[in-house]
């Protein structure tokens, strides 16, 4: 007879591990305690409360009315085809559509309560607070050392050593880097550049890191890399990435978010909506829309 | 119309689906076999049972090695995910259902070349093999049509083979003093018992249809808790 291992070994299987610390509490003097809606879970504490979200490029829409909580210590993946505006979406929690002319946007952005943007908010500040880490790893052609120190000199803050040394400890790059600090970043290979730029962005004390795509330029080790170090960055920051890997969202993410392409009736114009958002887990084993099944199932494209 | 993609894994994941579900064929052949052999008390017709399980067992390493590749190379996800887990599950289910028509094959020739049958029991044991080989068709059948509510009746079928168990339990006790027929007595209610067994693991498969379906994975009945039906009606 075969053996009978085989059912405990799928049993094994199948338990997931759901567990994570708790939150640490983030010092932003003045701003209201984060509030949970939409999706989100009760007593979760959300770091942002997107509603009604609405992105147009040049008068038409990128994404519409957008509706989502994104909770503190997590990793919040989203998800879904070209052109439904993950990228759009991640670029609002940091004000980067700011800088394209033609952006507008509807609806709320609260960041811990505090409407992102509101009249008497720096941009600066925000990219300050929220950093961001692109698809292609783009270090300043610039010493390693100089390429971390950058953001903490801009600042004018303290301890620019320490910092430096403390962000690559994080990055899990110290130890590669710790002999060649003054060599050109360009000499690293392409997964040392991209954990070189998360480091760069923790160097300032971030709260959030948004992450667009940015292991789609790695091979398989270094994305592992950069994954592990997601991982153990979330007990700090609370991570939002944008990936076109669905099996990269199910190893890193908490929470996932769908969204898909729309179009209206004469096909002139598409735009990005919220599908689904819901825990990781449940997204991959049992999603509630068919469009999200048929999505991550690979059967529509 | 979004186009549709993956064609090759989908053929590959319906291919396993009907290879699996064909493992159900090979124990209802063998349980009907089997039975005859109880009924006719035939060693040749057990004996071919027992070689035959070889083919049960083949099919069950055949349809592991596909899911371990469908795994590796096509990262399920969602229902595919389910539908394959289900399917590992099911397949142990029959692998399980054909060890017991061979461990009833195994205790044909112990009962004796002219045997003290008591017609009454055998009655019962066709009865409960027959109820076997109706509910096997039907797990199959709802599997297939992805019925839960086909699934969920085979509970109330599995009552019917588990109080012919009980009745050949009573006959068994009531037998007599004969120490021969005592003993064919013992030797049938092992019979029953591994009827029993495969109607127990038909309802396994039921449970693992309203798991594809729902994602809900919950036994019918809880053996541990008898009355209470942990699963919601859907």
């Amino acid at each position: 007879m075969v053996s009978e291992k085989v059912a405990d070994r799928a049993r094994r299987g199948a338990e997931a591990a759901t567990g994570r610390k708790g939150a640490p509490e983030i010092d932003i003097s003045g701003v209201a305690e984060g509030v949970t809606h939409g999706h989100a879970k009760k007593g979760a504490k959300t770091v942002f409360d997107l509603e009604g979200l609405t992105v147009r490029y040049g008068g038409k829409p990128a994404v519409k009315d957008v509706s989502l909580g994104i909770h503190e210590n997590e990793i919040t993946a989203l998800i879904g085809p070209s052109g439904c505006g993950k990228s759009t979406l991640i670029r609002c929690l940091n004000r980067m559509n700011d800088l394209i002319p033609s952006a507008s946007v509807e609806g709320h952005c609260l960041y811990h309560g505090h409407d992102l943007y509101g009249p008497d908010v720096d941009p600066v500040e925000v990219r300050k607070r929220i950093g961001m880490v692109f698809q292609k790893p783009n270090p300043f052609p610039k010493s390693i050392f100089d390429n971390v120190a950058f953001g903490p000199r801009v600042l004018g803050l303290s301890d620019v050593r320490e910092r430096v040394e403390r962000a690559l400890r994080s990055a899990a790059l110290w130890d590669e880097v710790k002999d060649r600090l003054d060599e050109n970043a360009y000499g690293m290979s392409g997964g040392q550049q991209q954990r070189l730029c998360i480091a760069r962005c923790i160097a300032v004390d971030p709260d959030v890191i948004l992450m667009d795509e940015p292991c789609s330029a790695l091979d398989p080790i270094s994305t592992g890399r950069i994954e592990d170090l997601m991982l153990e960055l979330k007990e700090q920051y609370s991570i939002v990435i944008v990936t076109h890997n669905m099996q990269q969202a199910a190893r890193v993410s908490n929470r996932t978010a769908f969204l898909i392409v729309e179009l209206d009736a004469h096909e002139d114009n598409r735009w990005g909506q919220l599908v689904e958002y819901d825990e990781t887990d449940k997204i991959f084993t049992n999603p509630s829309d068919s469009r999200t099944e048929d999505y991550v199932t690979g059967k529509v494209g | 119309m979004p186009e549709q993609t993956r064609l090759h894994y989908q053929e590959e994941l319906a291919a396993l689906e009907s290879r699996a579900l064909g493992g159900l064929d090979l124990v209802v052949q063998s349980l009907d076999r089997t039975l005859e052999a109880v009924e006719h008390q035939d060693i040749e017709l057990s004996e071919i049972v027992i070689a035959d399980d070889d083919r049960i067992d083949g099919r069950y390493l055949e349809v592991h090695q596909q899911i371990l590749t469908l795994l590796a190379t096509q990262a399920p996800v969602a229902t595919d995910l389910r539908l394959i887990s289900a399917l590992l599950h099911v397949m142990h289910s029959i692998e399980r259902m054909g060890d017991q028509c061979v461990n009833i094959s195994k205790v044909i020739p112990l009962t004796g070349h002219e045997a003290p049958v008591r017609g009454e029991m055998v009655d019962r044991i066709l009865l409960m093999g027959k109820q076997g080989h109706s509910m096997l068709t039907q797990a199959k059948k709802a599997f297939e049509g992805r019925d839960v509510e086909l699934a969920r009746d085979l509970v109330r079928q599995d009552d019917l083979i588990d109080n012919l168990n009980r009745e050949c339990f009573q006959i068994a006790v009531q037998v007599g003093e004969d120490q021969d027929t005592r003993e064919w007595a013992m030797t049938m209610m092992l019979v029953a018992r591994a009827l029993e067994r495969i109607g127990d693991n038909a309802v396994d498969i039921g449970e693992q249809v309203a798991f594809v379906v729902t994602g809900l994975f919950r036994e019918f009945e809880d053996a541990s808790h008898p009355g209470q039906a942990p699963l919601p009606s859907t």
